[in-house]
């Protein structure tokens, strides 16, 4: 992941610093030695990102075997891995580091992610009511995601396209 | 590179350690460290922090240059430069 330091503008003394620090208990002494803190670290970003992927996998799955029924337990499970990320670049960003660099997101890797996402939309189309308070608020979700998903696409194009004539 | 590795860059703690007569777990205890973190530090495993690096050094005997320099990489074993002259 591309990232870049702010200027300076690190916080560590407020609340949420405060708050990110009981959850996480980063006081503990293991968090004293260097090495285990920064293997643990690399061990926390793992374990993160497969969190991201498995509960994309698991509210899709959850769409298309469930049916309507399913719906609010994906949004569920969907906000819950919306809040964890937040909260994750949230800290990171308060502490001076910003990740920001939408021409890093365009990686091959994130293809199947993507594949995921719009396995979600679609089952979440093909089964939400058509109508009602239900049907708008879930058609207004997808249409949201997916212009923010096409948003970030065409800024990282756009980034890159920034970056390779910068290289010239 | 984002991880922890020092991506096999050589250095001369261990050379310096032994010649010192010390053992990876009295370095470590000298520094503050687990003894793995010494071993990854010696088998160039691990980057240590500036602050780190400075401990070894002043229990070496020594300095950060000297142990993690680019002569360190040249005096390796097997280069034909013995490490611990500078320490």
């Amino acid at each position: 992941m591309n990232a870049h330091e702010d200027d300076g503008t690190s916080r560590r003394g407020g609340w949420f610093e405060a708050a990110a620090g009981v959850v996480g208990d980063l006081d503990h002494p293991f968090y004293a030695e260097e090495r285990q803190r920064d293997v643990w670290n690399e061990a926390c970003a793992v374990g993160f990102q497969l969190v991201l992927w498995l509960a994309l996998a698991a509210a899709t799955a959850m769409v298309w075997l469930g049916g309507a029924e399913a719906l609010p337990y994906m949004t569920t499970v969907l906000v819950v891995e919306g809040v964890a990320a937040t909260v994750t670049v949230l800290y990171a960003q308060r502490l001076g580091v910003r990740i920001d660099d939408a021409g890093g997101l365009l990686r091959l890797r994130l293809v199947p992610y993507g594949a995921l996402l719009v396995a979600l939309f679609v089952g979440v189309v093909r089964v939400a009511p058509s109508d009602g308070f239900a049907g708008g608020f879930v058609q207004g979700m997808v249409a949201g995601s997916a212009a923010a998903v096409l948003w970030m696409l065409y800024s990282g194009v756009r980034a890159r396209r920034r970056q390779r004539l910068g290289e010239v | 590179m984002g991880r922890t590795s020092a991506k096999g860059r050589h250095n001369g703690v261990r050379a310096a350690r032994t010649a010192s007569g010390i053992t990876q777990a009295e370095l470590a205890g000298a520094v503050g460290v687990t003894r793995q973190t010494v071993v990854a530090v010696e088998a160039g495993d691990y980057a240590p922090s500036v602050y780190l690096a400075l401990a070894i050094a002043r229990r070496l005997g020594g300095t950060v240059e000297a142990l993690f320099g680019e002569a360190s990489e040249a005096d390796r074993p097997g280069s034909g430069n013995e490490m611990g002259a500078g320490l």
